[in-house]
């Protein structure tokens, strides 16, 4: 017993002593929903954590796997007590329960990935995504011969539904009589029902395969039948080499670095930003050699034009019955795309 | 469903159904001597990830195959020093070694995620191979789904033809009465842990080095569950355990094609189908057969001689 | 093992089971120290900070009691399944059910009183998590189907139609599309007690269990389970409506893990979205069976496997320990314990 009692004590010594050690360092929290072994999402924001631990006078840590609700709300709780200086929380689930905990802690700057309230010390944060995703699209619209493109999509969130949609837009763009056809996995990581899903739709006659999974199975599953695929998360072209085409990825590496770095400045205001192409916090792989070249100037020269403002939801835009949803000459606003539950014209398959 | 679809539907049928279908042999063969092992999703996943990091580190795919077998039997062997030693629930201690499990591989897991080793990859069987339909159902796959054609029948003839696998099946029917012939029944029960632990282990690598080459965190995902309910399903029976995993890999492959074939029903109520008809077939079959062929034994412990 | 001899004990333990159980805990711990040295964390300090991150202040004691009531609710369900020798795997998927029922009335009528939703929305959430235990045991009596699988396969497809719900017809219209309901009126949520950081759901779980060891003690059919547990052909014998105990039992059994969701749905998330879901079914069989289904130690272990869940995020955010670490201590204790009970039965003498 009296081992156990040294042991409870010489812990409590550790931390304060580490308390101590790092009382000048500032202090930068991540909340992840999901193993940062899921190799996708989580794992993205966590070379960006790498990033920030990399910076002088800055320390880090983070809990993963916090479920969203209540679970998540302690855990943000715990950090802002133990005070640390910026908690970053990366998943739509953790909106309200940051939101509360930013009441009780002012002095400490909250920031949410993926949801839409503030509070004087919390701000938002998201990546356009879909803008990487529209380009990728275009790559894809120019490589399929069958018209049939083939989607692995996770949850029919809207985050996911934006993408494909973004995606579709840009497969039309080069190519209007395709369509695109989605597999719901209701799974973030199981590479074997990806890749299942990924056969599926080659069986039904996909020639591209897209994903918004966060393993590379639907890579596999196209590289082994010879046709072609676009990644996601990060460049993924080692695990299909042949079938890769490109990839949209993350890179929240700058954004966060810059974030702490605004903070520790005293320049950081609570505000919504949702950075995109222009500032390199969502990009496209390197696009592969299978693609002709006058296709990647054509990607390359949207891109260049989305860098300068251009917007990928622009009307006219119909839905997936035919419906027009945008009209011509319009644009989506931000509230209305981080809510979007409806397919665009071209895509195959339900949001439910 | 025209025979375009049809075709590459039961290939896939074939393939997403080997994991579970090596898992479930390995619970059959456990269960026949008596012992229930709930931890068959934790014991595939320690097997995935071993086969998975010896492939990555060595580069042999046979090498890494035996490894999972070897750590399959590692964790089975957890279970039998708790349930054969110490006389421990075997309910409990399969549930435990199934959290045991997916802890121990998430935790040592995160570190080769994004990585891709070499595993086995698909070939056409010469001559099989070329037959219409059916070659390209059954003999254009890699090795271990062949090897996991022959698997039940080798159980078979173990089980029911050698002198130990009757010495084992006894073991699992009347402990009492076998430990009076003379037959070391505690031993045959190590035994069924160990050669059933060496299948499920097998069966996480199919998921880490043939189906993907790739390791993530939770791999099985429930996988070693369905196991544990086809055992049931095929009444104790290595040969009827083929229907049994073919049926439920044959299941899923079904829902993700009508969903990509552009079906209108919720992907929720789909992913309820798998489970749904597992137990209307369960139900329907005790129902209609009087004896199920469970062991009868099955989940007693085994005093220790006074 | 040769020159060894095991004998069953004519006496009980004792007190000395204690030191057992508590050997065998502390052995589970020092593997798991183990498993730390091996990732170059500090053992001591690192169980220091579980500890500390668990009990070791009041946020940490209400965290982990609050975060022990639904394991509660469930493990005292499964328990009473299991004294009857029922094997319940389905907790997960019964409190699923009672998280639904629940959540019916204060997204269908979200203008009801609160006199009238409350009540109604526990009755709902009894009878759909009552009725998914009492499914299996229906066909476990009358079909002679293994409840084993049975509980198992309707946890998934609980989980799907709880998907189903919040991603289809119960989906909050302004919640930008996101699974989940709307937030439950005033009215629908189980509060907290005056000032304190403990909702009242803590005032339900003792009630209830009250009620079931009352029950369980005293009552004619608490006898009878503790009999049909025992022998079924003796409890057939003795008069006893086997069938009808066992439909019965898995229906209470599965009721209290309905109440356990109504519980977590109404006064923790005050909506239903699928993070609901967090295996505290299975955590439930853990702790019934580390309290040898007992209802007072039940509310003991399920505090400190809580307090294990509480404590390793503190691990992780502290010393970066990944969050499986949690799984494995679950595990390694479940199983030691498990193996420690021989000690209590048998006693080892030389030959």
């Amino acid at each position: 017993m009296r081992r156990v009692c040294t042991g409870i004590v010489a812990a409590l010594a550790v931390c304060l002593f580490m308390g101590q050690a790092v009382a000048e360092d500032l202090q930068v929290g991540f909340v992840y929903v999901s193993p940062v072994g899921d190799a996708g999402w989580s794992y993205a924001h966590d070379q960006g954590r790498l990033a920030v631990e990399a910076m002088d006078g800055v320390s880090t840590s983070f809990v993963e796997a916090v479920a969203e609700g209540p679970d998540s709300e302690r855990v943000i709780l715990n950090m802002a007590r133990k005070g640390y200086d910026v908690i970053f929380a990366t998943s739509f689930g953790y909106m309200d329960p940051m939101l509360k905990v930013a009441g009780q802690f002012p002095d400490t700057v909250f920031m949410h990935c993926s949801g839409f309230k503030l509070a004087d010390n919390m701000g938002n944060y998201f990546g356009r995504m879909y803008q990487a995703r529209y380009l990728s699209g275009m790559v894809a619209g120019a490589m399929t011969e069958s018209n049939t493109l083939g989607y692995v999509a996770a949850f029919p969130i809207p985050e996911v539904i934006r993408g494909i949609n973004a995606f579709t837009l840009g497969v039309r763009a080069m190519n209007p009589e395709a369509t695109v056809r989605v597999v719901w996995t209701k799974t973030w990581y199981d590479p074997a029902t990806e890749k299942e899903a990924a056969k599926s739709l080659l069986d039904v006659g996909a020639d591209v395969i897209a994903q918004h999974q966060d393993s590379a199975g639907p890579q596999e599953a196209a590289q082994e039948r010879g046709v072609y695929s676009v990644g996601y998360n990060s460049d993924m072209s080692q695990f299909a080499p042949e079938a890769h085409l490109t990839a949209p990825i993350w890179n929240w590496g700058p954004f966060y670095v810059a974030t702490v770095e605004k903070v520790r400045s005293g320049e950081w205001q609570a505000e919504a930003t949702w950075p995109g192409l222009a500032e390199g916090i969502v990009d496209l792989a390197p696009i592969g050699d299978m693609v002709p070249q006058e296709v990647k100037d054509q990607v390359m020269a949207k891109m260049g034009a989305i860098k300068g403002g251009e917007r990928v939801f622009v009307g006219p835009i119909n839905d997936q019955d035919g419906v027009l949803k945008v009209a011509e000459g319009e644009t989506m606003s931000d509230e209305e795309l981080l809510g979007m539950t409806w397919f665009v014209e071209g895509v195959i398959g339900t949001t439910q | 469903m025209d025979i375009a679809i049809l075709i590459p539907l039961l290939a896939a049928t074939v393939q997403s159904g080997t994991p579970i279908l090596y898992a479930t042999l390995g619970e059959i063969i456990t269960e026949r001597s008596g012992v229930l092992n709930l931890g068959v999703e934790g014991i595939m996943i320690v097997g995935a990830l071993t086969g998975f990091v010896v492939s990555l580190t060595t580069g042999n795919p046979w090498l890494a195959f035996f490894a999972a077998g070897a750590a399959g039997c590692l964790m089975a062997a957890v279970h039998g020093v708790v349930v054969l030693l110490f006389l421990g629930n075997q309910v409990v201690s399969g549930l435990a070694i199934t959290i045991f499990g997916l802890g121990l591989a998430n935790y040592f897991g995160t570190p080769f995620v994004g990585q891709a080793a070499p595993g086995f990859d698909p070939f056409a069987l010469p001559i099989l191979g070329n037959i219409p339909a059916l070659g390209e159902i059954f003999f254009r796959h890699d090795v271990l789904v062949y090897i996991s054609y022959l698997l039940p029948l080798a159980i078979w003839l173990f089980l029911y033809v050698t002198r130990i696998g009757l010495n084992l099946r006894a073991t699992g029917e009347a402990p009492v009465a076998a430990r009076a012939a003379g037959i070391g029944v505690v031993a045959y029960r190590w035994l069924g842990i160990i050669m059933g632990g060496f299948c499920m282990g097998c069966g996480g690598a199919y998921l880490s080095l043939a189906y993907t080459h790739l390791w993530t965190n939770n791999l099985t995902g429930g996988r070693g569950w369905i196991a544990v309910a086809l055992v049931i399903f095929s009444f104790w029976r290595p040969q009827r355990a083929v229907f049994g995993a073919y049926l439920f890999g044959g299941i899923m492959a079904v829902q993700l094609r009508l969903q990509a074939s552009g079906t209108t029903i919720p992907s929720s109520l789909l992913l309820m189908l798998p489970y749904t008809l597992t137990i209307a077939v369960l139900v329907f079959s005790s129902w209609r057969r009087g004896s199920t062929g469970e062991p009868a034994a099955l989940g007693t412990t085994i005093e220790p001689r006074q | 093992m040769p020159g060894m001899r095991i004998i069953k004990r004519q006496e009980p333990l004792g007190w000395r089971s204690c030191l057992v159980l508590l050997v065998a805990i502390g052995f589970s711990l020092a593997l798991g120290g183990g498993l730390l040295l091996v990732r170059g964390v500090d053992p001591v300090a690192a169980m220091g900070t579980l500890f500390v991150g668990a009990f070791g202040s009041r946020y940490g004691i209400e965290d982990s009691a609050l975060k022990a009531i639904p394991i509660f609710l469930c493990s005292l369900g499964v328990a009473l399944a299991f004294r009857l020798r029922v094997w319940n795997i389905g907790a997960e998927g019964q409190y699923a059910l009672g998280a639904i029922g629940a959540s019916w009335l204060p997204v269908a009528m979200p203008d009801l009183p609160a006199y009238l939703l409350l009540p109604s929305m526990i009755t709902m959430a009894v009878v759909a998590g009552g009725m998914w235990g009492a499914i299996p045991a229906f066909f476990r009596q009358k079909m002679r189907t293994n409840e084993i699988i049975v509980t198992l396969m309707m946890n998934y497809i609980a989980i799907s139609l709880l998907d189903y719900m919040v991603y289809g017809p119960w989906k909050d219209p302004a919640s930008y599309g996101f699974p989940m309901t709307a937030t439950f009126p005033p009215a629908a949520v189980v509060g907290k007690i005056g000032t304190t950081a403990y909702s009242w759901g803590l005032v339900h779980a003792f009630v209830l269990a009250v009620l079931i060891w009352v029950f369980t003690t005293y009552t004619r059919l608490g006898y009878e389970i503790k009999v049909g547990g025992a022998n079924v052909r003796a409890a057939r014998y003795a008069g006893i409506p086997y069938d009808r105990l066992v439909i019965g039992v898995m229906f209470l059994s599965g009721a209290l893990a309905g109440w356990a969701g109504f519980l977590e749905a109404s006064s923790t998330l005050n909506r239903l979205q699928p993070s609901i879901m967090a295996n505290y079914g299975y955590t439930a069989i853990v702790v019934a069976w580390l309290a040898r289904l007992n209802p007072f130690y039940i509310a003991v272990a399920s505090f400190l496997l809580a307090g294990l869940r509480v404590g390793v995020e503190s691990l992780q955010l502290d010393m970066q320990v990944p969050a499986a670490f949690g799984l494995i201590i679950e595990g390694l204790v479940l199983l030691s314990v498990l193996a420690g009970g021989f000690f209590t039965t048998y006693r080892v003498t030389r030959r």
